[in-house]
């Protein structure tokens, strides 16, 4: 029972991780219908100026917060300066742009901060008694912390899409650009704010990741293609759907791993995607995705 | 006419690309009038709307309350007081049908608490569905809510992109009486753009035959009605 709680706790908050970035997907392509492919890197690229921060002398939490900002004006600006301009002459090869980016930024991240791993410090209490006890299992605290944040980003999340006005814009916008024009939405604007807050998700996902993970350049490789599979699984525009494909995904590997002894963390991959296949053979709009989406 | 009028358009060509569909349109609306540009299929009807509501590029002189908004971009020109009904509806099917009104009140500042509570009495069957995507509404009942959802900007003029398109003559003759009372009860302008002659011609205090492209017959509704060619060409009398 209590090996039980501890790798729910941890699937639950690794699959947070996965939610936060498959969110930051799912965001982007109900905008834009495009898959980000830097939205990983960008998210790794956060988390070193988050690294560079600390050592400076900023509070974690403060460097976290301006990370965030950097990955939302890069990531605003990859929507205005690459995105845009293809998406008007070839829409087909911004995918191929989208590719190019990620090079660029993992090529980036190498130059100035260079190939060695490096620690990050965890914003939440990670020392080794800094775990409470639930139902007799101990759990750490660094743990839930992370589950927590997910709560708190969905819960902003919703305030805003059905809160605000920028919100109900971004609905506009997903559902239809045209009509969205025609009632005096600057499109535009509310494209480059949607992609600028994938990329501040995105980074906050690779803080939260890189204490446990270590920070390397290739920190959000992984987590990226699951976050994918997790945003496919749910139903690529539906960020209820990439909430809960990131969740079964987190759970599945700490499951996995921790009950079925012939199926090491190696395997989580195509286990996923045997997952995956049957899912979207069932319902080709993954289990929360609108069937519009068949028809891009 | 063109002294005082709401909308004067002088010279409109747009097209896509290097194509040229409007080959120098020349139009007015005066303010409190209801004026139909009639077409066919592929006449450039929706060409010149998306024209005047800056959706397209294009060439010559919009002028809206005496202000040249030949070069503004859409959102300016909603702000400006024009607004659009698009062709097909256009309505924000995944939102429900009070999202789709706060949209159409975007570009207002402060409350729009009181616009929502006229339009919904002007259309009851939307209030009855505040809370339903638009997706869900019949046809009619789109083209209600792209109408509501169009005024809820307070336009001074507004824009119709082919209403009657895809419903039933019951429901357009409902619609058009709508329009009508946009004009009798709330003050406004309207520029209707149909093929449907019958309906928009009976309505039209003025009226423009677009074809290929260009303007080739203009009268009062009724002269327009009464025209043997028009006759022939939209309404199916041989004579």
């Amino acid at each position: 029972m209590s090996l039980f709680i501890e790798r729910l706790v941890n699937g639950l908050a690794d699959g947070s991780i996965y939610a936060l970035l498959a969110l930051a997907l799912v965001v982007v392509f109900r905008s834009t219908g495009q898959l980000n492919f830097a939205q990983g890197e960008i998210g790794t690229l956060g988390a070193f100026v988050v690294s560079t921060l600390t050592l400076s002398g900023l509070p974690v939490w403060l460097s976290i917060l301006l990370a965030m900002f950097v990955g939302f004006v890069i990531s605003a600006g990859v929507e205005r300066v690459v995105v845009r301009p293809i998406e008007h002459r070839n829409p087909g090869a911004v995918i191929v742009a989208l590719i190019g980016v990620f090079l660029a930024v993992n090529q980036l991240v190498a130059m100035f901060w260079g190939v060695d791993a490096r620690g990050l410090p965890n914003v939440f209490p990670d020392q080794a008694d800094d775990f409470v006890t639930i139902l007799g299992a101990p759990v750490r605290i660094a743990r839930l912390g992370v589950i927590g944040v997910l709560i708190v980003v969905l819960l902003l999340l919703w305030l805003m899409f059905n809160k605000t006005k920028i919100g109900l814009a971004m609905r506009a916008v997903a559902n239809n650009q045209e009509s969205s024009n025609l009632v005096g939405i600057r499109v535009g604007t509310i494209l480059v704010v949607g992609w600028g807050l994938a990329g501040a998700i995105g980074v906050l996902a690779a803080a939260l990741l890189a204490p446990s993970a270590g920070l390397t350049g290739t920190l959000m490789l992984g987590p990226f293609l699951l976050a994918s599979v997790a945003a496919v699984l749910g139903g690529l525009d539906s960020p209820v759907g990439a909430v809960v494909g990131g969740l079964i995904i987190g759970l599945t590997e700490a499951f996995m791993v921790g009950y079925v002894d012939f199926l090491g963390a190696d395997m989580l991959f195509p286990v996923m995607l045997v997952i995956l296949l049957v899912v979207l053979l069932l319902r080709p709009s993954g289990l929360f995705g609108s069937e519009r989406v068949e028809r891009v | 006419m063109s002294g005082d009028a709401l909308l004067a358009v002088t010279g409109l060509t747009a097209g896509y690309g290097p194509v040229e569909v409007l080959h120098g349109l020349d139009f007015t609306v005066g303010e409190g009038e209801i004026v139909v540009i009639l077409g066919a299929n592929g006449a450039g009807k929706t060409t010149t709307m998306r024209a005047v509501s800056g959706m397209i590029p294009r060439h010559g002189t919009v002028e809206f309350g005496g202000v040249d908004i030949s070069g503004a971009k859409p959102d300016a020109i909603v702000r400006a007081g024009v607004s659009q009904v698009p062709q097909g509806r256009g309505t924000f099917t995944d939102l429900t049908v009070e999202d789709n009104l706060e949209c159409g009140g975007y570009t207002v500042k402060g409350s729009i608490a009181e616009d929502l509570e006229r339009w919904y009495g002007v259309f009851p069957r939307l209030a009855e569905r505040r809370d339903q995507k638009a997706g869900s509404l019949s046809g009619g009942e789109q083209q209600m809510l792209a109408v509501a959802r169009a005024m809820m900007s307070r336009p001074k003029l507004l824009l119709c992109d082919e209403p009657s398109l895809g419903l039933a003559p019951l429901i357009t003759k409902e619609l058009f009486k709508v329009l009508g009372n946009l004009r009798d009860e709330h003050g406004m302008s309207l520029l209707i753009v149909e093929q449907n002659a019958g309906m928009s011609l009976a309505l039209a205090d003025r009226a423009y035959v677009l074809e290929t492209g260009s303007i080739v017959a203009t009268g009062t509704g009724d002269e327009l009605l009464a025209d043997d060619t028009i006759k022939e060409a939209y309404l199916g009398v041989v004579n």
